[in-house]
């Protein structure tokens, strides 16, 4: 096993992208500033990251920024979709975990926990 | 007594990430007859007055009492009781280094535990901050630099599922090269 591996994985993602016309199905954020870590972000971000292996959604990228301004409602989780974003808060594990089942694989956005839906430009 | 070492390196990284450390190296070796574990960071360090009280196994500066104090007394409590020692140096400014040495075959020594479990998620998901991971023995060194992993990357984010499996494995195969297999 050597580090140059990671290469592979690389061509892979972006062969991936391609076959999409460049842009994956789904991007979910994760804020991982100081509120968001100290609320929990990481353990929320490695739940996504274990349900979205799990689920091999070779479509869903997953990422994470910085404040988002929301300290009260930390870990915040945005998901982005064509035309849209919807905002998530106070997102623990099981929540975390929710999102991907609900949101993201069956296309049923988590109503009551959901802070904020923006349209985004295409 | 302390649970598995993995789960204190981890305490140790906290801290430095706290003190706003931009780069944070972590060694863990089997040297002769000790097992030797030293994290280093370029935070903002500490006084001697703050290094005695980090001792304190009450005193915190984390704004969320969630875990309060007790991790680096805990480890300085076991390195006396099985005839090890800990040692913190730091500067501030300048950054800290925690340096933890155990006879590796005291029977209560704590047993290594998931290093790769337990670091990777917790380096992959801290932005802006570069880690170096050495283990080695006393014939072998193996490193891991995430400077080194982002170049092999691309834009590719730390966090893709792909990349987390294969850093956990890596790190994995990396104790096995060096005898550090984790005995947890």
């Amino acid at each position: 096993m050597k580090l140059e591996d990671l290469r592979r994985i690389r061509e892979r993602a972006q062969d991936r992208l391609r076959l999409r016309g460049g842009e994956a199905r789904i991007k979910i954020v994760v804020g991982m500033g100081t509120s968001g870590i100290a609320a929990g972000a990481r353990k929320t971000l490695r739940a996504i990251l274990d349900e979205v292996t799990r689920r091999n959604l070779s479509d869903v990228i997953v990422t994470q920024t910085g404040e988002k301004g929301l300290a009260a409602r930390e870990p915040i989780v945005e998901v982005y979709e064509e035309g849209k974003v919807t905002v998530y808060g106070e997102v623990d594990e099981a929540l975390a975990r929710r999102i991907v089942a609900e949101h993201v694989v069956n296309g049923r956005p988590l109503s009551e926990h959901i802070l904020e839906v923006r349209e985004v430009k295409a | 007594m302390i649970e598995d070492l993995s789960m204190h390196v981890a305490d140790l990284v906290e801290n430095a990430l706290r003190a706003g450390a931009k780069h944070i190296r972590i060694a863990l070796g089997r040297k002769g007859g000790a097992l030797i574990l030293e994290v280093t960071d370029d935070g903002q360090g500490m006084d001697l007055l703050e290094a005695e009280r980090a001792m304190d196994p009450f005193y915190t500066t984390k704004d969320r009492p969630v875990k309060v104090g007790l991790g680096l007394p805990l480890l300085r409590q076991t390195a006396e009781e099985l005839r090890g020692r800990l040692d913190i140096s730091s500067q501030p400014g300048r950054g800290t280094r925690v340096r933890l040495e155990l006879p590796w075959d005291h029977p209560d020594r704590p047993p290594i535990g998931d290093l790769a479990g337990t670091l990777i998620p917790l380096i992959i998901t801290s932005q802006g901050v570069e880690f170096t991971l050495v283990l080695a023995d006393d014939q072998r060194t193996w490193e891991l630099d995430t400077r080194e992993v982002r170049d092999h990357l691309g834009g590719l984010p730390l966090t893709h599922p792909e990349v987390l499996s294969f850093l956990e494995r890596y790190v994995r195969e990396g104790m096995e090269h060096v005898g550090l297999k984790e005995d947890g």
